[in-house]
C-alpha cells in the first residue's frame, strides 16, 4: 500500500517537475527549492511580523484596535504587511507539505535521514502551534473562535480537566495580560522554530537554505500582489464572549482541525493528532523496509579519494558531506548540474528527468550524481566547480622546459606555463596532465605555492605506462603539455599547532617537498619529521635535498628509512617500513598531524596502526587512508599522490 | 516554448499558487453554528462537601500522636462528586457527575459543557447535588430568551447562592 502511493507519488512528481521545467527553465523549478521557499516565506513572515509588532498593543481594547489600525488607516503599508504575513504562512504551511509530501513519496526519509524527518516532525508541531497562537492577537471573531476552541480542545486533557476555558467564559474573565503572554509564546515559538529548522538544514550537507533570487522575488512579488488585491482584515468585529461563533471564514492551512473539533469530540481530535504524529515520528523505522545495505565505497576523480556513502544515500549527498567540490543545482534530476561519469560499478540510476540525462548520455557511462545510488563499490568522475579556496580549476598550456634524471626511474620535470601563469595552489594538491586521447595523469606539484616562475613534476617510469614511458622515451625539451588544476584536498593544513609527520614512499616525496617548502617560506615554526621510505637507496632520490632542510631547520627532522637495502647500498640508517619506524618513534600520536603519501600497500598497512596508536582521523591526511578493500587494483594505482602510469 | 510565453506561463503559475493561497486561507467559510441556534454554555468550577464530616478525636487517638500533632478534630479530605442536570422545556438537556479533582480528590469538580440550541424562549432547571448522600440542594429555574448566535452561560457560585444565568 504504502509503495503504491510512493509510486504515485513519484510518477505526479516526475510529470509535474517536467510541466515546470519546461516553464520556469530546469534551474528555476520551484518544485526543487521547496524546502528553501519554506525557509524564505519563513523569513518574510518574521519580517513583516516584526513590522507589525512595533505598533501592536497588548490589551482587550487595544490589540484589536491597534491592528485596526494598521489594516484600515495604513493600509498602504500596514495593511500589506498584515496580509503579506498572513499570505506568507499559509503559503509556507503549503510548501512545508509538499516539502515533507516529496521526501516522503522518494523515500527520502529513512536511514540515516531519520533526524531529518524527525526535525521536520517538530517543525510542523512548532509550525502550526505558532500560526494557530498568531490568530488569537487580533481579538476578532476568528480569535475568539480559536482561543475558544484551543481552550475545549485541551480542555479534554487531565492536567487541565475544564479549567482552561474558564478564562474566556464571559466578559471580565479576560484581563489585559493575556497579550503580553500571547505576544510573548508568538515570538518564542518562532525563535524556537528557527531554532529546530536551523538544526533540521545542519544535517544536510550542501542543503539550499535560500532559493534562487528569481523564485524568491517572484514569490514575494505575488503575495504582496495578493495582498493587495485580497487585504486581510478583522472578522465580525472585536470578540465579544457572550455572543457565539456562528459562521466564519477559517483558514483551512492553519485551523481545519478545529473544524474537525466540532464535527468529532475532543478526545478524537486528539487521537488522530497524537496518533499522527507518533506515526510520522515512527515512519523512518517502519515497513516496507528496504533492503539492508552497509554502504559501500566510492572512488571519486578527480579528487582521488574514496568516499563512503551510505545505505541509501545519493552520490551527490555522500560527495558534499565529504566536502567535495560538486556542482549541483536542484538536486532533483532535472538541471543535470550534477552529472558525473560511473567509470566502474553499477548504480541505481533514480528517477531524473531525460532532458538532464539523456538515453544516449547514460550509455556512455554519464549519471547524475544526485539521483544515483550504488549498488556496488563505484568509482567515478565529476568536474569539480573549484578548490579549497575557492582556487578555479582552469586547464593550462605549459612547455618542457627541463628535464633531469633523479634517479634511475625518476624524471624531474619542469613546466613553464603559458603565459607565465601557474596556477595558485596550495601545497600538496596536484595537476591532470592530458594525453592526446583526453585521458589524464596526474601528479603532484613538487614545487611550493610560492615559487611562481615554474611548476616542478616529479615523475616514475611504470613500465608499460602510457605516458611515463612517453616522458622517458620521447619527450624532450620544449615539447608542450596541457593540464587541468590545481586539484585535490590532499593539502597543508595551517591552523593546527600540532607538529607535523610527513610519511613519504618512494615519488611520494614530491607534493611533501612542496609543502615542506611552503611551510619553511611562510616561516611555519611547527616540528616537522620527514620519514621517507625506499626499497633501495637509489630510490631515495633526492635525499640530500632533506639532509639540508635539517641542516638549516632546527625544527625539521629527516628519517630515512629502506625496506630492502642492499649490501652495495652499505646503509646504515633505519630499515624496516617506514610506518613502523614511526611507531618506534612515536607510541602516542594524539598530538601529531599525518601527512602520508606514498603506494596504497603502504598507507593500508599504515592506517591501522596508527590509529591504533592514537592517530585521530581528523589529523590523518590521505587519501588513500580512506581506500576500501573492495576496490580493483587498477583503481587503488590511481589514487597514488605524486604520480600515476 | 519562446520566453514571452514562458513569462506568461509563469506568472500564470504563481498567480494560480496565491489564488489557492488566498482562497483557502479564508474560504470555504465554516458553519459553526446553524442561523437559528443559540449556544448554552455550562462551566463552573466547584469543590463539592466533604465525602465524611469532621469528627472529634479520641483521648486515644490523641495520645498515640506527637504532641504538636494533636489536633482535636479531624477531617477526611475527601469530596463528593458533583452532579448537575440540566433540563430544557422539561426535557434532559445534559447530566454529569463529576468527580473532585486532585489525587487525593479533595479539589474542585470541574464542568463544561457547550450545548447548541434553537434560539427562542425556553424554560430551563438546574439541579446540582454535591454531597455524599446524592441529594440535589441547589436548585434554579429561569425562562430565557435566548437570541440567535447569542450565548447562555449557566455558571454556579455557592456564594451567590447557586446557579448564576448570564
Amino acid at each position: 500500500m504504502l509503495r503504491m502511493i510512493q509510486h504515485a507519488g513519484r510518477w505526479f512528481f516526475h510529470r509535474a517537475d517536467a510541466l515546470f521545467n519546461q516553464v520556469f527553465g530546469d534551474r528555476l523549478n520551484p518544485l526543487y527549492y521547496l524546502g528553501a521557499i519554506t525557509y524564505w516565506l519563513l523569513w518574510v513572515v518574521v519580517a513583516t511580523g516584526l513590522y507589525l509588532y512595533i505598533f501592536f498593543r497588548t490589551g482587550i481594547e487595544e490589540a484589536y484596535s491597534s491592528v485596526e489600525y494598521l489594516t484600515v488607516q495604513q493600509w498602504w503599508l500596514g495593511g500589506v504587511m498584515r496580509s503579506v504575513h498572513r499570505y506568507a504562512s499559509d503559503a509556507l504551511v503549503l510548501a512545508m507539505l509538499l516539502h515533507l509530501t516529496r521526501h516522503f513519496v522518494f523515500d527520502n526519509y529513512r536511514s540515516f535521514r531519520w533526524f531529518s524527518w524527525i526535525t521536520g516532525v517538530m517543525l510542523i508541531w512548532l509550525t502550526y502551534a505558532s500560526g494557530i497562537n498568531g490568530y488569537m492577537l487580533p481579538w476578532d471573531k476568528l480569535a475568539q473562535f480559536v482561543v475558544i476552541a484551543t481552550a475545549e480542545w485541551f480542555d479534554w486533557l487531565p492536567a487541565f480537566g475544564g479549567t482552561l476555558i474558564r478564562n474566556f467564559i464571559a466578559e471580565g474573565a479576560v484581563n489585559d495580560r493575556l497579550w503580553s503572554l500571547l505576544s510573548f509564546i508568538h515570538i518564542g515559538l518562532p525563535l524556537a522554530l528557527l531554532a529546530v529548522l536551523w538544526i533540521h538544514t545542519q544535517r544536510v550537507a550542501g542543503a539550499h537554505t535560500v532559493p534562487p533570487w528569481p523564485i524568491a522575488i517572484g514569490t514575494t512579488v505575488a503575495l504582496i500582489a495578493l495582498a493587495l488585491v485580497r487585504p486581510v482584515t478583522s472578522q465580525g468585529g472585536p470578540a465579544d464572549l457572550s455572543a457565539a461563533i456562528t459562521t466564519i471564514d477559517l483558514d483551512w492551512f492553519y485551523l481545519p482541525a478545529y473544524a474537525l473539533l466540532y464535527r468529532w469530540s475532543p478526545a478524537e481530535l486528539w487521537w488522530l493528532i497524537g496518533g499522527g504524529t507518533l506515526l510520522f515520528l515512527a515512519a523512518p523505522w517502519l515497513p516496507p523496509r528496504r533492503r539492508s545495505t552497509a554502504g559501500f565505497h566510492v572512488l571519486v576523480h578527480p579528487d582521488n579519494r574514496i568516499i563512503p556513502v551510505r545505505e541509501g544515500e545519493h552520490l551527490l549527498e555522500a560527495a558534499l558531506r565529504e566536502g567535495m567540490p560538486v556542482p549541483f543545482e536542484c538536486r532533483n534530476g532535472g538541471c543535470g548540474m550534477c552529472k558525473g561519469t560511473l567509470l566502474y560499478g553499477s548504480v541505481d540510476y533514480g528517477l531524473y528527468q531525460d532532458s538532464a540525462l539523456p538515453a544516449e548520455e547514460r550509455a556512455t557511462g554519464k549519471l547524475l550524481l544526485c539521483c544515483a545510488t550504488p549498488l556496488t563499490d563505484l568509482e567515478i568522475e565529476y568536474v569539480p566547480t573549484g578548490m579549497p579556496g575557492n582556487v578555479p580549476v582552469r586547464v593550462f598550456t605549459a612547455r618542457v622546459a627541463k628535464m633531469a634524471r633523479l634517479a634511475h626511474d625518476v624524471m624531474q620535470l619542469t613546466l613553464k606555463v603559458q603565459g607565465d601563469q601557474v596556477p595558485s595552489f596550495y601545497a600538496g594538491q596536484y595537476i591532470n596532465i592530458f594525453l592526446p586521447d583526453g585521458e589524464k595523469r596526474s601528479f603532484s606539484f613538487a614545487t611550493a605555492p610560492h615559487q611562481r616562475d615554474h611548476i616542478e613534476l616529479q615523475i616514475r617510469l611504470v613500465p608499460g605506462g602510457r605516458f611515463t614511458t612517453r616522458v622517458f622515451n620521447e619527450m624532450k625539451e620544449g615539447d608542450t603539455l596541457q593540464f587541468e588544476g590545481p586539484l585535490g584536498s590532499f593539502f597543508l593544513r595551517e591552523d593546527s599547532s600540532k607538529p607535523i609527520i610527513f610519511v613519504a614512499g618512494a615519488t611520494g616525496f614530491a607534493p611533501v617537498k612542496s609543502m615542506v617548502e611552503h611551510a619553511f617560506y611562510t616561516g611555519m615554526k611547527r616540528r616537522m619529521y620527514l620519514y621517507w621510505g625506499a626499497r633501495r637507496l637509489h630510490d631515495l632520490y633526492l635525499a640530500d635535498l632533506p639532509r639540508q632542510w635539517a641542516r638549516e631547520h632546527d625544527n625539521f627532522v629527516f628519517v630515512p628509512v629502506l625496506s630492502e637495502p642492499a649490501p652495495e647500498d652499505r646503509w646504515g640508517g633505519r630499515t624496516g617500513l617506514v610506518h613502523q619506524a614511526i611507531l618506534a618513534d612515536f607510541p602516542d600520536l594524539s598530538e601529531h598531524q599525518i601527512y602520508a603519501c606514498g603506494s596504497v600497500a603502504m598507507v593500508e598497512t599504515a592506517h591501522p596502526a596508527f590509529v591504533a596508536h592514537g592517530m585521530s582521523e581528523h589529523d590523518c591526511f590521505s587519501d588513500a587512508f580512506k581506500l576500501a578493500p573492495q576496490l580493483r587494483a587498477k583503481s587503488a594505482e590511481m589514487v597514488r599522490l605524486g604520480g600515476a602510469p | 516554448m519562446n520566453a514571452p510565453a514562458r513569462y506568461f506561463v509563469q506568472g500564470l503559475l504563481y498567480a494560480a499558487f496565491v489564488a489557492a493561497v488566498g482562497y483557502f486561507s479564508s474560504a470555504p467559510a465554516y458553519q459553526h453554528l446553524k442561523p437559528d441556534q443559540a449556544l448554552v454554555r455550562l462551566s463552573f468550577s466547584h469543590g463539592a462537601q466533604r465525602k465524611q464530616p469532621c469528627r472529634e478525636r479520641t483521648p486515644e487517638e490523641l495520645a498515640k500522636l506527637a504532641p504538636n500533632m494533636r489536633a482535636p478534630t479531624v477531617c477526611p479530605r475527601e469530596r463528593a462528586a458533583v452532579t448537575v442536570e440540566l433540563e430544557m422545556d422539561g426535557k434532559l438537556l445534559y447530566r454529569i457527575i463529576a468527580p473532585p479533582s486532585g489525587l487525593a480528590k479533595d479539589g474542585a469538580s470541574t464542568v463544561y459543557r457547550r450545548l447548541a440550541v434553537e434560539a427562542g424562549r425556553h424554560d430551563f432547571r438546574a439541579r446540582l447535588s454535591d454531597n455524599a448522600r446524592g441529594e440535589f440542594n441547589y436548585s434554579a429555574q429561569r425562562t430565557v430568551e435566548v437570541a440567535t448566535g447569542r450565548v447562555l452561560l449557566i455558571d454556579f457560585n455557592a456564594a451567590q447562592g447557586g446557579f448564576v444565568f448570564r
